[in-house]
């Protein structure tokens, strides 16, 4: 356990969603053990000894987004509502405590709302997550609640602008100092197209890793797949993407076997996306200001509500398109392929990017990249002309 | 108690004893439904008086008991269990089955039926709203399922045995009229002994929900986990091909049991993979009543066909490549009233002590011979573990508790051979499910060749499934859902608040309900352990993937841990004498 807990540690370091030395997990087998914080272990601790789960994360996110969520709530309102997909879909809401609840019952107030959900909010102290488990899923819905209150802060602040004191301050050291240059250079990608089953693999694992390490993901989700002949390589579900070996699936495109079943969610759409553009690789990332401003929609008067699932219009990021669709066999297999083949790239409203490469992972990768950055620089140019209209 | 009815439950319960030939409906308290749910839940709390009876003592109660989420619209939960005392293992055993018979049962007004006694000459238990009538039907008796389904079919949805449960085979099931079977344990031997062949169901009252919007609410957030389940809805899962989508899986994972266990690889296994029988049998969706995956395949005539655990069990289990002849046996198990699992490891074990595995042509003569306990199937009919001591081969019978393992080889999955051997019911996979973690990714992927941890996800795993099996849904949906979304599903559906932690913790009440019954009737230690083949011989390595002896040291070090975890003893027993008074 404990070499799980010094492994995801260093994850949350790495991923610079944590502060160091603030963080800290608690893992239960026939045992408690608890590592890190000393103040954070300990509650983590006495958290898990209340709940039936195997795993614990409690630290201080690198970004105060969480508390500021949490102050601008409505003081009759208990959770956060982020809108984007994936926590729709595997978070529902966020729970939180606020500042002046923490008194000497937090462990019990806290155990009560993990009791209900994945992770929570606590004003002052951090982000608490459980993992039913195992100390990595611990982990995920951690940095599962980091990324949706990351997106969630942004949309707000862009619609709502800074509301308490020290918001602008703290939102600009976070776009000169946490947020840094995106880029592609200095990676090496193979040039396709890849036909030997084991270079491809490797091909695979290098460029998963690559988004993880570039921030195009969150946590490590996503996926990526590589066709070559009748075959799909593409990565498991709930595969790491900065560990995939021994996590792709080859799937034989004509459904002759099942053992694909452990393949991503998104299989179908990989497969449907290969029919549509005849490209030979393809990268799905949830680059946080694409998944912001995928939402961001200038339609007004329109009939419809849930638009992450329901909008069939096509609409544009530069020239990037967009469309609606849940995960999986939700929508989005039906509606990416279409509007993906010319350029080369897509975002799903709330949710992520697809690109593609034509012969490999070079040119997915770098158009990743451009649809990232090019939503961040209109995020920004957005909110200013926001902040300048007061 | 309040007079205003609980939304979700009927707070009712028919009693029927078959020897007086009487039926009358009590209350059920609500704080036991509070403490229980329903289904497994209810009906091992109303074995607490009971368990140590003999399964074939007519007193001891056959129980049908459905959950508070039947006859709603949550998805996957119009399904029952059925509880009693398994004569096949000794153990408390329950057995969970879909199809429309639970619903019907539901909207009979009833949460659950406790059938105790034994009627003099066979009879029929029909069941409606207005109340309960037990008719005679000695011209069934003798008569297959479907002749019974048949029969009575125009009086409501029907649950009746075989031949085998008449017989008392040791595996006997009991059918559903659909092709749904309460099929492990030998509960239709339990049945049989009653002289009851059938349970017929008419109900069409509706289930009430005292909060419609957030059921809703909750009900789309199952069905989008659902599609976002590549195991569920994903183009290769068990929507499209069934459970023998696994097929495929198990062989690439080299964890098939192949030659009762001696391998675990079948090289023939593509001949029945989930492909295989779309292509051959023109393989159609089918399944539980208003059930969104349909996992069930049948032909196009409605013949159901077979899951992954009877493919692979009449296929490589007993080296078997014959699609037709896997199809033809498990049709006949479904007719004459047999477990598959059972009856193809029985065989399994015997091919092996008699040093020649049947073939395909004999199959058939050999399920009907037990059935009616004649020549060879008067020992087949016992079982495996009956089978192979009486052969003088013991070490033969690949089962723990006498319960038959599934078609996971425990070489390929520790966490699975932990959870056969701590398993209430025997060799069981479902009651913790490892698989679905250890093989399928699900919720979150671990390592299947490590012990690691496995103790303590194990027992959270038995808590969460006695939940499940108690609400009752099916476990396919936690393939996507969890217990939030089924959590917030009861809450809507009662109108009261329940949480994934308050469900597991009364599932642990369940499973430590099952476990004291188990160690009153002297299970221990001593039972929860593994034929030793596995611990022994290696399975088939090979590309890549070894497959070796599970390390015994190891094993029994975390089933050590386990027994801490759950609070027991080391010999896996309970300190406290009184732990069932302290329980609601």
């Amino acid at each position: 356990m404990l070499d799980q807990i010094a492994e995801y540690t260093h994850k949350l370091v790495a991923d610079r969603a944590a502060l160091p030395g603030e963080i800290a997990f608690a893992a239960q087998d026939d045992t408690i053990v608890a590592a890190g914080n000393p103040e954070l272990a300990k509650l983590a601790g006495e958290l898990l000894s209340r709940l039936s789960c195997l795993g614990m994360a409690a630290a201080r996110p690198s970004l105060p987004f969480a508390d500021f969520l949490v102050a601008r709530a409505p003081r009759e309102e208990s959770h956060i509502v982020p809108r984007d997909t994936e926590t729709r879909t595997f978070l529902h809401d966020i729970p939180f405590v606020r500042r002046e609840a923490l008194e000497a019952e937090l462990a019990e107030a806290i155990a009560r709302l993990l009791g209900n959900r994945k992770g929570v909010i606590v004003e002052g102290v951090g982000i608490v997550a459980s993992g039913a488990l195992t100390v990595e899923q611990a982990y995920i819905n951690w940095s599962s609640v980091f990324h949706s209150a990351f997106v969630k802060y942004l949309q707000d602040v862009l619609h709502d602008g800074f509301l308490l004191p020290g918001e602008a301050e703290a939102f600009d050291a976070f776009r000169s100092g946490w947020l840094r240059p995106l880029t592609a250079e200095g990676l090496v990608f193979r040039d396709g197209p890849l036909a030997d089953p084991a270079e491809i693999l490797a091909e695979i694992a290098a460029v998963g890793r690559y988004t993880v390490e570039r921030g195009l993901v969150d946590s490590f989700f996503g996926n990526i797949s590589c066709k070559s002949g009748g075959v799909i390589y593409i990565s498991q579900t709930a595969a790491s993407l900065d560990a995939l070996d021994g996590c792709i699936d080859p799937v034989p495109t004509d459904n002759s076997s099942t053992f694909g079943i452990t393949a991503s969610s998104e299989l179908l759409a990989h497969r449907r996306i290969y029919e549509h553009s005849g490209a030979a690789a393809i990268l799905h990332g949830h680059p946080k200001f694409a998944v912001v401003m995928s939402m961001e929609c200038t339609e007004r008067n329109c009939p419809i509500t849930d638009c992450w699932k329901e909008c069939d219009r096509v609409r544009f990021l530069g020239d990037t398109p967009v469309v609606a669709g849940e995960i999986g066999a939700g929508g989005l297999a039906k509606r990416v392929p279409p509007v993906i083949a010319g350029p080369r790239k897509a975002v799903v409203y709330g949710h992520g990017v697809f690109t593609v490469g034509a012969r490999g992972f070079g040119d997915a990768f770098r158009a990743m990249v451009e649809v990232e950055n090019w939503c961040r620089d209109a995020y920004f140019r957005a909110l200013e002309g926001k902040l300048a209209k007061g | 108690m309040s007079s205003v009815k609980a939304l979700g439950w009927r707070e009712t319960v028919l009693r029927v004893d078959l020897s007086a030939r009487k039926s009358w409906r009590e209350p059920i308290p609500r704080d036991l439904l509070h403490a229980y749910l329903g289904g497994r839940g209810l009906g091992v709390r109303f074995m607490r008086d009971h368990f140590r009876l003999d399964p074939f003592d007519a007193e001891i109660p056959l129980i049908f008991a459905v959950g508070p989420l039947c006859g709603t619209p949550a998805p996957t939960a119009a399904r029952l269990t059925v509880v009693t005392r398994s004569p096949l293992t000794g153990t408390i055993y329950d057995c969970s089955a879909g199809g429309r018979f639970a619903w019907r049962l539901k909207g009979a007004g009833l949460d659950a039926v406790v059938i105790t006694g034994r009627s003099t000459v066979p009879v029929a238990l029909v069941i409606s709203p207005a109340g309960a009538e037990i008719v005679e039907v000695p011209q069934l008796w003798g008569r297959t399922v479907p002749d019974t389904v048949s029969a009575l079919s125009g009086r409501g949805s029907v649950a009746a045995i075989g031949l085998a449960g008449e017989n008392r085979v040791l595996f006997a099931n009991i059918m559903m009229g659909e092709g749904n079977s309460v099929g492990r344990g030998g509960l239709g031997a339990v049945m049989g002994a009653k002289n009851l062949k059938a349970v017929v169901a008419s109900g069409d009252r509706q289930t009430g929900i005292a909060d419609p919007g957030r059921f809703d609410v909750a009900r789309q957030d199952v069905m989008r986990l659902f599609r976002a389940s590549p195991v569920i809805f994903g183009e290769l899962g068990i929507s499209e091909y069934g459970t023998p989508a696994l097929v495929d899986l198990m062989r690439q994972r080299r964890m098939a049991p192949t030659e009762n266990f001696r391998r675990t690889v079948f090289e023939e296994s593509g001949n029945y993979s989930g492909p295989a029988i779309r292509r051959d049998y023109r393989a159609r969706k089918d399944g539980c009543y208003g059930c969104p995956i349909q996992c069930k395949k049948s032909t196009p005539e409605g013949e159901p066909l077979p899951e992954y655990e009877t493919v692979s069990h009449f296929g490589a289990l007993n080296g078997i490549s014959s699609l037709a002849s896997i199809v033809r046996s498990n049709t006949l198990c479904n007719e004459l009233g047999l477990d598959t699992i059972s009856a193809a490891a029985t065989l399994s074990a015997w091919g092996e002590a008699r040093g020649r595995f049947s073939d395909a042509d004999e199959v058939p003569g050999l399920l009907r011979d037990t059935a009616m306990r004649v020549g060879e199937g008067e020992l087949l009919a016992l079982g495996s573990r009956r089978v192979a001591e009486h052969l003088g081969r013991p070490g033969l019978s690949m089962s723990v508790k006498g319960l038959e393992l599934p078609a996971y080889d425990p070489r390929g999955a520790y966490g699975m051979a932990l959870a056969y051997c701590t398993s209430n019911r025997g060799g069981c996979h479902l009651r913790a499910y490892p698989i679905s973690h250890e093989i399928l990714r699900k919720p979150i992927a671990t390592d299947r060749f490590s012990f690691s941890g496995k103790a303590r996800i194990i027992a959270i795993a038995e808590d969460t499934n006695a939940a499940v099996d108690s609400l009752v849904a099916c476990k396919f949906s936690f393939f996507g859902a969890t217990l939030e979304e089924y959590a917030e599903l009861l809450s809507a559906a009662t109108g009261t608040d329940y949480s994934p932690q308050s469900l597991k913790e009364i599932g642990r009440r369940i499973f430590l309900t099952e476990r004291f019954y188990n160690c009153e009737n002297g299970f221990g230690a001593a039972d929860d352990q593994l034929p030793e083949r596995f611990f022994s011989e290696p399975g088939s390595s090979g590309e890549g993937i070894a497959i070796p002896p599970i390390d015994r040291g190891r094993f029994a070090e975390e089933l050590q841990k386990y027994y801490r975890v759950r609070g027991l003893t080391p010999e896996g027993t309970f300190d406290d004498p009184d732990f069932l008074l302290k329980q609601p």
